[in-house]
């Protein structure tokens, strides 16, 4: 200990070189980066364009050391089965070495609650829509011949029977419903007879079921996702922005139907398969 | 010192650093493996294995009418299978497209079937049902929920759906089996999908023989009061109005066809089953089988009003007696009376003994036989030879000369027409007039007429009256005793 004793002396000397050392110090610990939190935000369906943009910020939210945690903001009804699975698997990857916390400001139905089950964290607006779990989709018609249209199979114009279109919808729902086991584990409280009827709830009543963990608000889904990477302090950062992206025409127009008026119905455009939730429009007849 | 100095000059040199990251990273992340759902071992939900028809298939003829007149949501080809059933069976199936003609039609069938209708049935035309199923007729009602009428917005919302049941249930109503407005589905168990539910409780029935498990693709439930339900779901069927069991009770479960308290009304709230590749699932061949069966299985009732409809299904054989001779002119008369035979789908055969006939129809003159007597005797006919009158209980003493006589029975083993007539030529007048569907000629009481053949050579101007009525008198305007029936179209 005396070998450590130092004098009043000393002590005034070595100020000298302590200080500029402990600036050098200072400077030098503001190369470590201010932790951020990486903010995606998905207020549309989910289709190729969209799909697109998510995997791009995922992508940039696994691939910068920088963000530490992302924060998904989700108001949509869902979309398409191939992308909301290829979203879902990119966020699984990203689950892997950085925390996703899901904030549900207004719907997140079908496709879209899929992918919140892949998230670590739910947070909900207490009057958001939740669940809407399953899948729909379109039978091709019966297959047929025509006089000028020659094919070489009976289902290269439809793509399969309608009897295993159906069972293929089947079989995406049961993907589905293991996604949402998995993703909620134990903390889900209601068994696939209720999970599968495909109602959507309000997100006070979804958390009953364990469908989200937590009612607040977006700031108390930046401290989840703050509090899941292990940070105290930490900016927010719009990986829309800061991926790259510029800004994405409006090819919603193209995923949904549109009357010749140009108002968009919640109908996609095309025949498929989808995880999506349509809801009712208000009955404009009466 | 200069370790000292060293070490001072580490402590604040890493202290803002330490400091720094304390600030922000009170801890870190652990990298873990996320499990996601099995993709790679997903597999496409399998129908269950199809069980074979049954190969012991009986001949019994009959006309089946489809109603075709009350906006009818089917294709044809929907209901092939059931349609194949009972041409395998000898059955014809003929449209109604005119309810007018429906009552015509319901007299030679053997049944009819409904599917989705959209349009009322007036009063009288369930009237005609029910005095066709009173008559031992038996009918087949299928619903189907995919057959709801969708009305559509002006940017083509659907806002609302009207079920085909609407239209059915005042058809059921006093048959006391009532179809909903909904449709039943099973998350935990069904045929790849929610609404394909599958059906392995069956009432004790013929329609239920030989079914283990049954499929509906998308049906509507119903109830009878007094009827037998003879599919049920399980404790895990619910309907789409309440999503329950039937009063939330598991140990009730929702019925999905029903055979009415008579035995002769069937409703089925699904016919999707009967359109392949649906009809080959589970039992839904056996029971398509079986609803065939039942389709063509009715005991039906005739009076001699009904005809010539007094024979469906099983073939007819004609019985010449002994007094009479199958001359070429004879045997003609009856070629033309056979065609008259047509509408019912009736085979008709000449034979020489009645043994094994279901269905008989007796060709003798008033002379004696003894293998004419069985028959006859039965309604108190009194012939002689010796006399020029046979005596009819109704009609009292009854000339031979000019004259014919009908009579008919009904039996749970066939229907026998009797038809006799003074000499052979009358007889083939008879047997002429009778192939045109004319009993305008002739009057009828109970299951008794008596025709004018006056265009026999044995002709005679006395027209047949009833006993108590002045010789000459109009036959449409005599009143025999009991209750009078008028004849088809008079």
């Amino acid at each position: 200990m005396s070998r450590f004793k130092i004098t009043g002396e000393e002590f005034r000397r070595s100020l000298w070189w302590a200080i500029p050392v402990l600036i050098v110090g200072l400077l030098v610990s503001l190369v470590i980066p201010r932790p951020e939190i990486g903010v995606i935000q998905l207020s549309d369906a989910i289709y190729s364009t969209t799909a697109a943009d998510l995997i791009t910020q995922i992508t940039y939210a696994r691939q910068d050391p920088n963000i530490h945690a992302v924060v998904l903001i989700l108001d949509s009804p869902g979309g398409t089965v191939v992308d909301t699975e290829a979203v879902y698997m990119e966020l699984a990857r990203l689950r892997e070495t950085k925390p996703v916390v899901t904030w549900v400001s207004g719907l997140a139905a079908s496709g879209a609650y899929y992918l919140s089950s892949g998230t670590d964290y739910i947070v909900a607006v207490p009057s958001s829509e939740v669940g809407n779990v399953g899948v729909i989709g379109y039978l091709p018609p019966t297959p047929m011949i025509f006089d000028d249209t020659i094919s070489t199979g009976p289902y290269k114009l439809w793509g399969s029977p309608r009897d295993t279109t159906m069972r293929e919808i089947e079989m995406i729902k049961q993907g589905f419903f293991q996604a949402v086991t998995l993703g909620r584990g134990s903390r889900l409280k209601i068994g696939p007879d209720v999970l599968l009827r495909g109602q959507i709830w309000p997100a006070s009543e979804a958390y009953h079921y364990g469908l989200v963990d937590q009612l607040g608000s977006e700031s108390e889904a930046y401290d989840q996702a703050a509090n899941l990477a292990h940070l105290w302090h930490y900016t927010i950062t719009d990986l829309y922005t800061a991926s790259g992206l510029g800004k994405s025409a409006d090819a919603a127009a193209g995923f949904f139907q549109q009357t010749k008026d140009g108002a968009t119905l919640p109908y996609p455009s095309e025949a498929g398969i989808y995880m999506l939730y349509i809801p009712a429009l208000p009955n404009l007849e009466k | 010192m200069n370790r000292k100095v060293i070490s001072i000059a580490l402590v604040v040199f890493v202290l803002p650093l330490l400091l720094r990251l304390i600030w922000f990273f009170p801890g870190f992340y652990s990298p873990h493996t996320v499990a996601t759902p099995d993709y790679a071992n997903l597999k496409l939900p399998e129908a269950p294995v199809s069980t074979p028809q049954t190969d012991q298939i009986k001949q019994v003829g009959g006309v089946v009418i489809i109603d075709n007149a009350h906006s009818n949501q089917f294709q044809p080809g929907e209901i092939q299978t059931l349609v194949d059933a009972l041409g395998q069976r000898g059955a014809r199936v003929e449209l109604n497209t005119d309810t007018s003609k429906l009552e015509s039609q319901l007299k030679y069938a053997s049944a009819y079937l409904i599917f989705s209708p959209y349009n009322k049935y007036t009063p009288g035309e369930i009237q005609i049902i029910q005095n066709f199923i009173g008559r031992g007729g038996r009918m087949a009602v299928f619903t189907d929920p995919t057959r709801g009428l969708v009305i559509y917005d002006s940017v083509g919302t659907p806002i609302n759906n009207i079920p085909d049941t609407t239209e059915v249930n005042p058809v059921l109503e006093p048959f006391g089996i009532t179809f909903h407005g909904d449709y039943l589905y099973n998350l935990a168990e069904n045929e790849g999908n929610f609404r394909n539910v599958y059906f392995e409780s069956f009432g004790k029935s013929d329609l239920t023989w030989g079914l283990k498990k049954v499929v509906l693709y998308g049906t509507h439930s119903l109830e009878t009061d007094s009827g037998l339900t003879l599919l049920t779901g399980n404790d895990k069927t619910f309907s789409s109005q309440t999503d329950a069991t039937p009063n939330n009770d598991s140990r009730q479960g929702w019925g999905a066809a029903a055979l009415d308290k008579t035995g002769n009304v069937l409703a089925v709230g699904n016919f999707t089953f009967l359109t392949p590749p649906y009809n080959t699932v589970g039992d839904n061949a056996v029971f398509i089988s079986n609803i065939a069966d039942f389709l063509l299985g009715g005991t039906l009732k005739y009076s001699l009003a009904d005809f010539p409809y007094l024979f469906t299904g099983t073939p007819v054989d004609i019985l010449p007696t002994s007094n009479v001779q199958m001359t070429a002119n004879l045997i003609g008369a009856v070629s033309k009376f056979q065609s008259s035979y047509d509408a019912t789908n009736t085979e008709i055969k000449i034979v020489q003994d009645s043994a094994s006939a279901r269905n008989l129809i007796v060709l003798g003159t008033f002379s004696q036989a003894d293998d004419l007597t069985k028959f006859v005797k039965p309604f108190n006919v009194t012939m002689d030879d010796a006399n020029d009158y046979v005596e009819l209980p109704g009609f009292g003493q009854l000339g031979k000369t000019g004259n014919a006589v009908l009579l008919f029975s009904s039996g749970d083993n066939g229907n026998t027409l009797v038809l006799l007539a003074d000499t052979e030529d009358d007889l083939i007048t008879f047997i002429s007039n009778l192939s045109s569907d004319d009993l305008s000629s002739c009057v009828l009481q109970n299951d008794v007429g008596v025709c004018s053949v006056g265009a026999g050579k044995s002709f005679s101007t006395n027209t047949p009256t009833p006993e108590g009525t002045p010789s000459g008198a109009k036959p449409a305007e005599a009143t025999p005793t009991g209750t009078p029936t008028t004849t088809p179209g008079s």
